[in-house]
């Protein structure tokens, strides 16, 4: 806890509190992040040093690009290879006979069942179930050693989104846009791309505000679905919409004059000012037409399995709001629970196998593409790019099925693009992956980590609610050196 | 090893008063352990060391902690790895602290000679972390017994005592109050505040031409008594609450039954039901009114807040998520009530306030038989009866069942069923003819079978001491403390904890009250953060008139109706909200009160006046509630906002039914929270979303085509001007300007009046209150 921050957090709290917020997600001009908010907004009312000076220190990364595969992706069968599950399968796990996990009893060892192959200039071992990500592995730092708190979905997303289990917490994206604010003058700072399969465990928690004032939610909006309320209503012509909204701002403007002292009415005009533009914006961004037939051929958005092109169009919408300067990209690869398990997501409880065959081959080409178009385009140099998932599955097979349980002690997530050093493994799980043995991470160390690419201290960006000066990585916290390109 | 606590305490008063007191001048005199010793742990190793945390397995709260492990050898400075650690190499840090700068070396030193010395440590004292602030911390003192300033002060200023205390700071800090706000302002401004609705223009009519010495006082009365100041003043309370109706986490169903607890405090808002009552009702309605529903559907308040209800195999796993749940239950009561965060000594003593980690667990062994989920409430004996009878009729019906199929069995196909039939139908019908009770989400009670443990680390599998269902011993000896055995029954844990919060002598529970009520009616409270009124908080900026108001509440019997009525007679209250720009240099943003901070609405109070203008709000309170998504569920559950809200949503806004991580148009835009946790106050933002949601959504079309049509029937037909008027008189109360008019009219007569109305619903004026 930084106790210099609490004059800076109190002032700060002032403005947010009394007279709104100034700012909005949705521009640089006005969509300031807290960097400027204490700049413009306090600076006549505050000398506190921590006030000023965001970012803490030069950023590598200006933008994030996540992607998330919920439902509990299984370290050993796409990243992490591991010879002994070969060797010992069909024998008890040794000190874990029979273990009892999430949905119950656990059997005998049970080895991939694919290949991994060496990929790439470093020879990492990938799955042969992802050959075109593998293409890759020279770019990414692979972590073997992640572990979550907790072996369920929901609070597993949600601790892997906001650095807590329970919900009402900021996602890091919020937190960012808070931090940092947005590049773009007509696109929100934060936007989450929901599978078209669906909201991922726990739905809009993974993406709120949290105690975040509203404005750092995430803004949805995916090739599936178009952003909220951005279309005229029926039977307004845009000249009766011009001329209505003549009207508003003549009304609001009086009114504005009428009231002095509240910055809140200007920042009202200015926000409906916004969402005229983002109503031209928004569908400007979904309009993947306008991209060439070799970029649509690249990813693979006209693919005959249906959900594979909706990802795939999913993944160029992505790298057009990363483009157009959209500060937090959530992009989602798979959706909630269902009543079959691993039909609607990662989560492979009983017939691995099939599951798999169905969700690789959706997931591995367009987001190769997506990587490949960020590094041709030179977006990559700037972009942070966050593969995450909430936990990995056990190595045993669940009594009596040919699935694997959950596994909050030992997985892998991964990070590429601006600052991070490619080709790069850290960390390991034990011999058959069942716990992270060498060097274990937290989702806080992975977020520490992440945010230093983005110039920020994880020690220092906070925010005050109920009795604490609250920060994405609670008390916890250590930036991952090893991973970082100097 | 409980020990007296204020024996604790007094020790570190005195280490507070030697902390880095460590001279020359003990040099030469054998070193005291309590004087010299506890303050080197307590400075450098405690926070990381403790029986609650103990980092690399080792606390240095006692002796025995400390020497099990073989740090400290008694007359060995040489063979005590203590010394090691704390030691640097040459060259190098120290190993230890491993956060914080090491030690003095004449810290080092005291610590050789006191192991040399042999290493005394009388067994009383445990080491502990100190929090920031200790119990004289200003909310845990009595309330003062304060009457209001007797300096001379101007006479409108003079008969509220309100007034003397809010004139006299302001003068002090040499400002002044503005003039009262004309009576128009002040009708809007107090029907929004009570009530949370416009007022209508015959309510304007009456209150305007009211030209008697009472009439504000009069119309006062009349808002209090309107059944929408419940609705309005228990949204508030329902924040508070963190009340909401779906589960949350992964599964997050809807909560059918929880709909009466919303209806519980709206009435008993309106029925200005005792605060101390309504209290015990939330922790323990089923001990002061057992199978009385109107009563026990207080209970309803433990567990509306988020549960994981996933289900776990791993009993580990499943250990910490029933913690959690205790846990969510502990900080929702102990910040709604108390306004402490109690929830941060979860893990180790609270860094902040003066809470140990012991309180914590109390609290926890008070809550722990507490399950979530419904329950039939009715008078026990009754309940029992329906029961045993329901256990008859079912078996009768299973056994005509049984016979049914063993006789179509044997008779073929001439079989008859009519005979079983008619048996069947007639059990049938005794069963829905048992007197039916209410199953309420009010959850289920059990005898907890062991003692509570302190969780180290907050984990569910490290036991520390035993913690029984006691008082918190942050207000010592302030309120009368009180302490059950292990075995203490269940619904007792419950209810003394509740008499504990409204006995006379807590100070908190009322401070917190009258402070939550100056929130809402100024938009700030004299402590600004709400639920927190540790170190952490904010101060408050009028302390005698906080200790003044909580004392009133005591005096008016915890009516809320008697305080609400002296705040907004005051003349604080009535005073104009006019900024005047040399008084904000002193205090921008009016927390003296110079003058009455303008507000915007609440997104409850913008969608229902939305409804009223358009002439299409439905007076119909109480009952299940509407909803403005799509609910969609398998084993989870997806919330799909709306397109289109049709006419049973025509409701108020505080009958929606509110789901967890859901996202509804206009209501979360406007900062409406999600109930995740106890919320004490709302941020109001302004976002392109809400322009968007407000400009776009098929809901304001069909509010604008709404008012226009009743602009039409009340102005007349073909007096767009007339309309125009009406229009300003209602959404705003006054006249349009004449620029306004000129403006309003061209738009109308070119797009029809319903693109006029479509602007009004989105104007500023409409949402801000002066």
């Amino acid at each position: 806890m930084h106790f210099n921050n609490i004059l800076a957090r109190r002032v700060r709290e002032q403005v947010l509190s009394r007279r709104g917020f100034l700012s909005n997600a949705f521009s640089g001009l006005a969509g300031i992040g807290l960097a400027s908010l204490l700049n413009d907004e306090l600076s006549a009312a505050s000398d506190v040093p921590a006030a000023r000076g965001l970012p803490h220190f030069l950023a590598k990364a200006k933008r994030v690009l996540q992607i998330f595969c919920p439902g509990g992706a299984s370290h050993i069968d796409l990243w992490d290879h591991k010879p002994a599950l070969e060797k010992h399968h069909g024998q008890p796990l040794p000190g874990e006979e029979g273990i009892v996990t999430f949905q119950g009893k656990n059997g005998s060892l049970m080895k991939s069942p694919w290949p991994f192959a060496r990929a790439g200039q470093s020879g990492k071992m990938i799955s042969r179930l992802l050959p075109h990500v593998a293409r890759h592995v020279d770019d990414i730092a692979f972590i073997h050693s992640m572990q979550s708190k907790t072996n369920t979905h929901g609070p597993g997303c949600v601790f892997m989104n906001t650095g807590t289990i329970f919900e009402g917490f900021p996602s890091t994206g919020a937190w960012v846009g808070y931090a940092l604010g947005s590049e773009n003058q007509n696109l929100p700072a934060y936007v989450a791309i929901p599978d078209i399969r669906g909201e991922p465990p726990n739905g809009k928690a993974n993406w709120s505000n949290g105690f975040l004032p509203a404005q750092h939610q995430a803004v949805v909006m995916a090739a599936q679905q178009p952003l909220r309320n951005v279309a005229l209503p029926t039977g307004v012509s845009p000249d009766e919409e011009r001329a209505t909204r003549g009207f508003l701002r003549m009304l609001n403007e009086r009114h504005a004059a009428e009231n002095p002292g509240s910055s809140e009415l200007q920042a009202r005009i200015n926000a409906y000012e916004l969402a005229a533009r983002m109503q031209l914006s928004g569908p400007e961004v979904l309009n993947l037409a306008a991209e060439t037939s070799a970029t649509h051929q690249l990813y693979k958005t006209d693919d005959p399995n249906p959900l594979k092109a909706a990802y795939a169009r999913n993944c160029l919408l992505a790298r057009r709001l990363l483009e157009q300067g959209v500060r937090y990209v959530n992009l989602y690869c798979a959706s909630r629970a269902s009543g079959v398990d691993g039909l609607l997501n990662w989560d492979a409880h009983k017939t691995l196998q099939a599951d798999y065959d169905r969700h690789c081959p959706i997931f591995d080409e367009p987001t190769a593409a997506l990587l490949t178009d960020l590094k041709q385009r030179g977006l990559l140099q700037e972009t942070l790019v966050l593969w995450t998932t909430e936990f990995g599955r056990m190595p045993t097979h669940q009594e009596g099925v040919t699935g694997r349980d959950h596994n909050p002690d030992g997985f892998t997530c991964w990070m590429m693009g601006a600052g991070v050093k490619g080709g790069t493994t850290i960390g390991a799980t034990d011999e058959f992956g069942r716990r992270a043995e060498v060097d274990p991470v937290t989702v806080w160390d992975y977020y520490a980590t992440a945010l230093k690419l983005l110039g920020l201290d994880h020690t220092r960006l906070t925010y005050y609610h109920n009795g604490l000066d609250r920060r994405l990585t609670d008390v916890h916290g250590n930036v991952l050196n090893e991973l970082l390109n100097n | 090893m409980s020990r007296p606590t204020h024996f604790l305490i007094s020790l570190i008063a005195t280490f507070a008063l030697v902390a880095g007191g460590v001279n020359e001048s003990h040099a030469k005199s054998p070193v005291d352990f309590a004087r010299d010793i506890a303050p080197v742990l307590e400075r450098h190793c405690i926070r990381c060391h403790q029986p609650a945390n103990a980092k690399s397995e080792l606390s240095l709260a006692t002796f025995a902690d400390l020497a099990g492990n073989g740090y400290v050898v008694p007359g060995e400075p040489n063979g005590s790895h203590l010394l090691d650690v704390v030691t640097a190499a040459i060259g190098e840090e120290p190993l230890m602290p491993k956060e914080g700068p090491p030690l003095s070396e004449s810290d080092v030193e005291l610590l050789r000679r006191w192991i040399a010395e042999g290493a005394n440590w009388p067994d009383e004292i445990v080491v502990r972390e100190k929090p920031k602030a200790d119990r004289t911390w200003w909310s845990l003192q009595p309330l003062a017994v304060t009457e209001p300033p007797s300096e001379a002060i101007p006479s409108a200023w003079d008969k509220n005592p309100i007034d003397r205390f809010i004139y006299l700071q302001l003068a002090a800090n040499k400002l002044e109050p503005n003039p009262r706000a004309d009576r128009r302002t002040l009708l809007r401004r107090m029907t929004y505040d009570i009530t949370g609705l416009p007022p209508t223009p015959e309510e304007a009519d009456a209150f305007l031409h009211d030209d008697a010495p009472e009439a504000y006082e009069r119309l006062v009365d009349r808002l209090l008594a309107s059944p929408h100041y419940g609705e309005h003043w228990g949204r508030h309370w329902l924040d508070v609450t963190r009340f909401g109706e779906s589960t949350g986490f992964e599964i997050n169903h809807l909560v059918e039954n929880a709909w009466p607890f919303r209806d519980y405090v709206i009435r008993s808002f309106n029925d200005d039901k005792p605060f101390d009552r309504f209290v015990i009702e939330h922790l323990a309605g089923d001990a002061v009114g057992p199978g009385d529903a109107a009563i026990e559907v207080g209970l309803t308040f433990l567990v509306c807040g988020p549960v994981d209800i996933v289900g776990n195999a791993d009993a580990a796993q499943a250990a910490q998520i029933r913690a959690d749940a205790m846990d969510e239950m502990i900080r929702a009561t102990s910040e709604a009530f108390l306004g402490l965060t109690i929830g941060c000594a979860r893990c180790h003593d609270h860094k902040f306030d003066p809470v140990s980690q012991q309180d914590y667990y109390r609290l926890f062994a008070t809550f722990t038989g507490v399950r979530h989920g419904d329950r039939l409430v009715g008078p026990q004996d009754q309940l029992r009866e329906r029961k045993q009878k329901l256990a008859q009729l079912e078996a009768q019906k299973k056994q005509v069942l049984d016979e049914k199929s063993a006789a179509e069995k044997s008779a073929g196909e001439g079989f008859d069923s009519q005979k079983f039939d008619m048996q069947l139908a007639e059990l049938e019908q005794q069963i829905k003819g048992l007197p039916a009770f209410p199953s309420l989400r009010v959850g289920n009670f059990e005898q907890p079978v062991r003692p509570q443990h302190v969780f180290l680390g907050g984990d569910a599998g490290r036991s520390g001491e035993t913690a029984a269902p006691a008082s918190i011993s942050t207000l010592g000896e302030v309120a009368e403390p009180y302490a059950l055995s292990d075995d203490a029954p269940e619904q007792l844990r419950r209810l003394a904890l509740a008499r504990w919060i409204v006995a006379a002598d807590n100070p908190l529970t009322s401070r917190v009250l009258a402070n939550r009520l100056w929130h809402y009616h100024f938009g700030t409270g004299i402590v600004a953060t709400t639920s927190d009124f540790g170190y952490m908080g904010e101060k408050p900026t009028h302390p005698q008139l906080l200790d003044w108001l909580a004392s009133r509440l005591h005096a008016e019997g915890w009516r809320l109706k008697p305080v609400h009525k002296l705040i907004v007679m005051s003349e604080t209250y009535q005073q104009s909200s006019a900024y005047r720009a040399e008084a904000a240099q002193v205090d921008a943003n009016a927390r003296l009160l110079w003058r009455f901070p303008p507000r915007r609405l609440a997104a409850e109070e913008i969608r229902d006046t939305i409804l009223l203008l358009a002439g299409r709000l439905e007076d119909r309170g109480g009952g299940p509630g509407f909803q403005l998504y799509q609910y969609s569920r398998d084993n989870v559950a997806t919330y799909t906002p709306l397109e289109s809200f049709g006419p049973e949503t025509y409701r108020r806004s505080v009958y929606h039914q509110n789901a967890r991580a859901s996202r509804i148009d206009l209501l979360t835009d406007f900062d409406a929270p999600d109930c995740a946790f106890s919320v004490s106050r709302r941020i109001p933002t302004s976002t392109p979303s809400q322009a968007l949601a407000l400009m776009n959504h098929s809901f304001t079309m069909s509010m604008a085509e709404s008012l226009a049509a009743r602009l039409l029937t009340e102005a007349g037909d073909d007096d767009v001007p007339a309309q125009v008027n009406l229009a300003f008189e209602l959404a705003f109360g006054r006249e349009p300007a004449s620029a306004e008019a000129a403006a309003a009219l061209a738009l109308a007569e070119q797009y029809g009046v319903r693109a006029f109305c479509r602007a009004l619903l989105n104007s500023s004026e409409l949402i801000y209150v002066n």
